[in-house]
């Protein structure tokens, strides 16, 4: 595993009740490289380095998942919808088509 | 004698270099005239038929989805896809794929859904190698498909 990428996934609205339905927007640092681009210094072409499944779960239990190619934007941002069903921890598992693997998770707080 | 064979040894190295050079340069050349290909290439149309079975989508209101008209920089698309169906233990939204029908490789996401997801929604950036229609298909859990296309004017490329 290579260093821990910058991740964030962010909760939207910040206050919500059992029952709602959120936005779940997940952000992370990547080169997303399509092994089509040249090196400007040395005049060869970068290698293909882009993510290529994401996994969305609660408390263990996926309710999303994603297939995404090279065609997907540098440092990615994938938004879903969620409906809350009681206070657990929401975790992006990612790896990338270079075999790096990482997780970020946040706590669900519903309140009411 | 130590001046003369450093001398030497510089001129072996000059001429080792002179020799390496023109054949970077040629490989240089080749590699511009065959122009690198997206090592999943796919055309529009082998994607939706890889993605639906051959079966084909059906252009439906259901599908909204949200491009800007115009992008200034392709390689920053913003893609929304709202799909309005109900998402219930037996009849929901399985599957949402956003396709840009002149990329190298057309396919750019695919989101298999689950009922959890309480609404079908997806959104993401992406790269647009040029003026080119957006498509956003989504599977239903009968099997069927509904599609939306929208072309979006691209002003500077963002592929290669």
């Amino acid at each position: 595993m290579a260093e821990a990428r910058k991740s964030m996934i962010k909760i939207k609205p910040k206050k919500f009740k059992v029952g709602d339905t959120v936005k779940v927007d997940f952000i992370v640092i990547h080169p997303m490289e399509t092994g089509l681009k040249k090196d400007k210094k040395t005049g060869k072409i970068k290698p293909a380095h882009y993510i290529d499944n994401i996994t969305f779960s609660f408390d263990g239990k996926p309710f999303t998942t994603m297939k995404v190619w090279e065609t997907v934007s540098t440092n990615p941002y994938f938004s879903v919808n969620y409906k809350v069903t009681g206070k657990g921890k929401i975790t992006v598992d990612y790896t990338d088509n270079t075999g790096e693997k990482n997780t970020k998770s946040k706590k669900l707080k519903p309140k009411g | 004698m130590k001046r003369r064979k450093f001398i030497k040894s510089m001129l072996a190295a000059s001429a080792v270099a002179a020799t390496v050079t023109p054949v970077a340069l040629m490989a240089k050349e080749e590699a511009k005239k065959t122009a690198p290909k997206s090592p999943n290439a796919l055309t529009i149309d082998a994607a939706i038929d890889a993605i639906t079975g051959g079966k084909g989508a059906k252009d439906s209101d259901k599908v909204q989805l949200t491009v800007p008209e115009i992008a200034e920089n392709g390689a920053v698309v913003p893609v929304k896809v709202n799909v309005d169906h109900p998402m219930e233990e037996n009849n929901y939204v399985k599957a949402i794929h956003v396709l840009a029908a002149k990329n190298g490789n057309s396919r750019c996401v695919d989101v298999m859904l689950t009922p959890a997801n309480g609404k079908a929604y997806f959104a993401t950036r992406i790269k647009l190698g040029g003026t080119q229609e957006v498509v956003g298909l989504a599977e239903l859990s009968d099997g069927s498909f509904i599609r939306a296309a929208k072309s979006v004017k691209v002003t500077i490329g963002g592929c290669g």
